[in-house]
């Protein structure tokens, strides 16, 4: 893993390969306020393929949500992208969205028709005083030069495909008129009004009952394989995970522990979270499956441990290693990586 | 009351017994409150929770599980129907009938557990105060001495410690806190604890820690649980028993090992094959993906309010309503359906394969 810093515009940007849509390099995003700093993001990479399901799991405070809000560039003021390359390949060309003002034209150009986001709470992501249809009409004339009939008709498009009942309807409906998964469904369709190569979809499932659940599991699914963009799935709920996605990255306070392919991550974990985890969730299996919780709970951010941040709750924890240093991140198999100790990086530290 | 045999031959002896539980809310218009509807959050529900079990109530959002529960506590006077308990050996009240005294002694066996700890617990309290309130109300303990004693012992059950009693909730994470909570429901020594979605707000390690802690409690007091949830995962692990709601009804009602094998009833059988599971093998299963949403329980379509999303529906459904009874050749004694075809069905549980997927 490079350790690249950010040094300005003059810095040439790396290429990406033609398969790479997105490449997260060594990202840190901190928080800044009176009680001291936060650091949400602590040094995260990841590459997003085209086409594919990613997924980035963890607990709360393990910053993958906080990823998401850097990759579209819309933190809250107190947040900053303090060092780390964000590359987006689009147009033919490379661009570095940590680098780039989240108010120039290249960015609100990007955000929402090369990159959109869904959310857990649809009514966060429309005005309630505006019908649907107008919000997704207008977020298609931002982007593409078309007269309002035909971003009408597009827009009527996106909600069929979206699995709304009657889209020629619903389009002049208010959030109020919908129900919670119809609200879903025309966010998502909001979101691909624009055919974006990048969802970054933060836990739209879990706010929602199971039936409806599997509704937008299916959807999503359907949608990926029609549309052929890439996903990148934010959630807490590694069942989901294991319904949708193609490769994984487990998130532990503001570092990514583990990652592979989503049978590496479920069949073959190595890190001692991953399986923490994994064991922690009761299984749909019948007779008795036991689970065994990780102890303690994750610390406060103002107490943050050193080293390995898992340490203080690990069975494998090394006295004099693990509290020392951050582990570095070890390729164990092609594809599939863990930060730990266990599997070596402990010569570094003499 | 019923007393009904499990396969040992053990009697189960049910400690609260809801007959034919009713809970409309009028659906209100206008300047002058003209009532022009009735929401029928519960209709008719009727079963035993039986001693030392847990009893899990699923079901979607709106299907009236948490109504139910709020109930049974007295927290919502029930329209009609009966909810009995047994206070002791031999004395069965009607709760729904008790003045506020009797009903206040009554409830000091019934405790509830809620589902965010962030805003059960009074963040102006420290948790002496807050777990030590209803012992002082009630005249359990004497004295300030013996209410610190009390306190104590509570925290060191949930593996909190009873040095941190002075602190406030703030100082907590959300495990801890769900743990405080647990504390001030176990602080008269209820019989029956009522856990309304005690998991669902919790980080999954965090939530695999507090369902061993029920669990253990559960042995060490003999207590009787009441376990309201959604995700069908915690249940299987969690309870004895489930019955599952749909639109103010009960549909099924079983062992959990029975009713996730071999679901009866056609909304069991979807629940199950929606859940996501947590292995990427069954990505790819076939599954049973109901179309539109849960009935609404103000405007309930004719006969069986699940038939507008059942892929076995016949024209039967559209007109009759069934009724909750024992399915006949279920290997386990008690296990019962609301489904005309409860019995002809060959409905998957959860190790089987759905067939037509659709």
């Amino acid at each position: 893993m490079s350790s690249t810093r950010d040094t300005g515009a003059t810095a040439p940007t790396p290429e990406l390969a033609a398969d790479t849509l997105l490449s997260v390099r060594n990202l840190k995003t901190y928080f800044f306020s009176r009680e001291g700093t936060t650091k949400a993001v602590d040094g995260v990479s990841f590459d997003v393929k085209q086409g594919e399901i990613l997924g980035i799991a963890g607990e709360s405070g393990c910053g993958k949500t906080v990823t998401s809000l850097s990759i579209m560039r819309i933190l809250p003021k107190s947040g900053k992208i303090v060092s780390g390359k964000i590359l987006f390949n689009y147009d033919n060309q490379t661009t570095d969205l940590a680098a780039a003002d989240p108010e120039s034209r290249e960015m609100r150009s990007i955000r929402g028709k090369e990159i959109s986001m869904i959310f857990q709470e649809p009514m966060t992501a429309f005005s309630p005083v505006h019908t649907i249809g107008n919000q997704i009409i207008e977020t298609i004339r931002i982007h593409q030069p078309v007269s309002k009939e035909e971003a009408r008709e597009q827009a009527i498009e996106m909600l069929r495909r979206a699995g709304m009942p009657s889209p020629t309807r619903n389009i002049d409906q208010y959030t109020f008129n919908l129900s919670g998964g119809m609200r879903q469904r025309a966010m998502v369709a909001l979101a691909l009004s624009c055919q974006p190569k990048l969802l970054l979809a933060d836990e739209p499932t879990t706010a929602v009952d199971v039936t409806i659940q599997a509704q937008m599991l299916n959807l999503l699914r359907d949608i990926q394989a029609e549309l052929g963009m890439a996903i990148v799935m934010i959630t807490h709920d590694l069942a989901v995970i294991a319904e949708l996605t193609d490769r994984v990255m487990i998130m532990y306070l503001g570092k990514e522990v583990e990652y592979g392919t989503v049978e590496d991550v479920f069949y073959r974990s190595q890190h001692p979270y991953t399986r923490g985890l994994l064991g922690s969730i009761p299984k749909l299996a019948p007779g008795r499956v036991e689970i065994d919780p990780i102890e303690g709970s994750v610390p406060s951010v103002y107490e943050m441990p050193t080293g390995c941040k898992f340490h203080p709750r690990c069975p494998h924890y090394m006295p004099g290693v693990c509290e020392k240093r951050d582990p570095p991140l070890i390729e164990i198999a092609p594809g599939h990586a863990v930060r730990c100790y266990l599997y070596g990086g402990k010569e570094a530290l003499e | 009351m019923t007393t009904m045999m499990d396969s040992e031959n053990r009697p189960h002896r049910a400690i609260i017994s809801v007959r034919n539980l009713v809970k409309y809310f009028p659906i209100e218009l206008g300047l002058l409150r003209r009532q022009v509807g009735l929401v029928k959050a519960v209709d008719d529900v009727s079963f035993d929770l039986n001693e030392n079990e847990t009893l899990a109530l699923v079901g979607e959002s709106g299907c009236g599980k948490t109504t139910t529960s709020r109930c049974i506590i007295q927290a919502l006077k029930p329209t009609s129907g009966q909810v009995l308990f047994q206070m002791d050996g031999t004395n069965t009240v009607d709760l729904t009938q008790l003045e506020k005294k009797e009903l206040r002694a009554a409830r000091r066996n019934i405790r509830m557990i809620y589902q965010d700890p962030y805003s059960s617990l009074n963040p102006r309290m420290n948790l002496l105060q807050i777990i030590g309130e209803c012992l002082v109300i009630n005249r359990v303990v004497t004295g300030r001495v013996e209410l610190q004693e009390r306190v104590a012992e509570l925290l060191r059950m949930v593996h909190l410690d009873p040095s941190t009693m002075n602190r406030y909730p703030h100082a907590f994470s959300g495990g801890q806190r769900q743990r405080i909570a647990i504390a001030r429901a176990l602080a008269l020594s209820p019989k029956v604890v009522i856990a309304d979605e005690p998991v669902s707000a919790l980080d999954v390690s965090v939530q695999a820690q507090i369902l061993n802690l029920l669990k253990q409690l559960q042995n060490q007091l003999g207590l009787t649980y009441l376990f309201v949830a959604h995700n069908l995962a915690v249940v299987k692990y969690e309870a004895d028993r489930v019955a599952v709601m749909y639109a103010g009804q009960l549909v099924e009602i079983a062992e959990t090992e029975a009713l996730f094998l071999s679901p009866k009833h056609p909304y069991t059988e979807a629940l199950l094959s929606a859940a996501p599971n947590a292995d990427p093998a069954t990505k790819y299963r076939p599954r049973i993906v109901l179309a539109g949403e849960a009935a609404d329980s103000g405007n309930l379509p004719s006969g069986c309010a699940f038939h507008p999303r059942c892929r076995y529906a016949q024209d039967r459904c559209r007109q009759e309503t069934p009724a909750l009874v024992n399915i006949a050749d279920a290997d386990k004694p008690a296990h019962q359906a609301a489904c005309h075809f409860a019995e002809e069905l060959e409905l998957v549980g959860i190790t089987g394969e759905i067939k037509s997927a659709k």
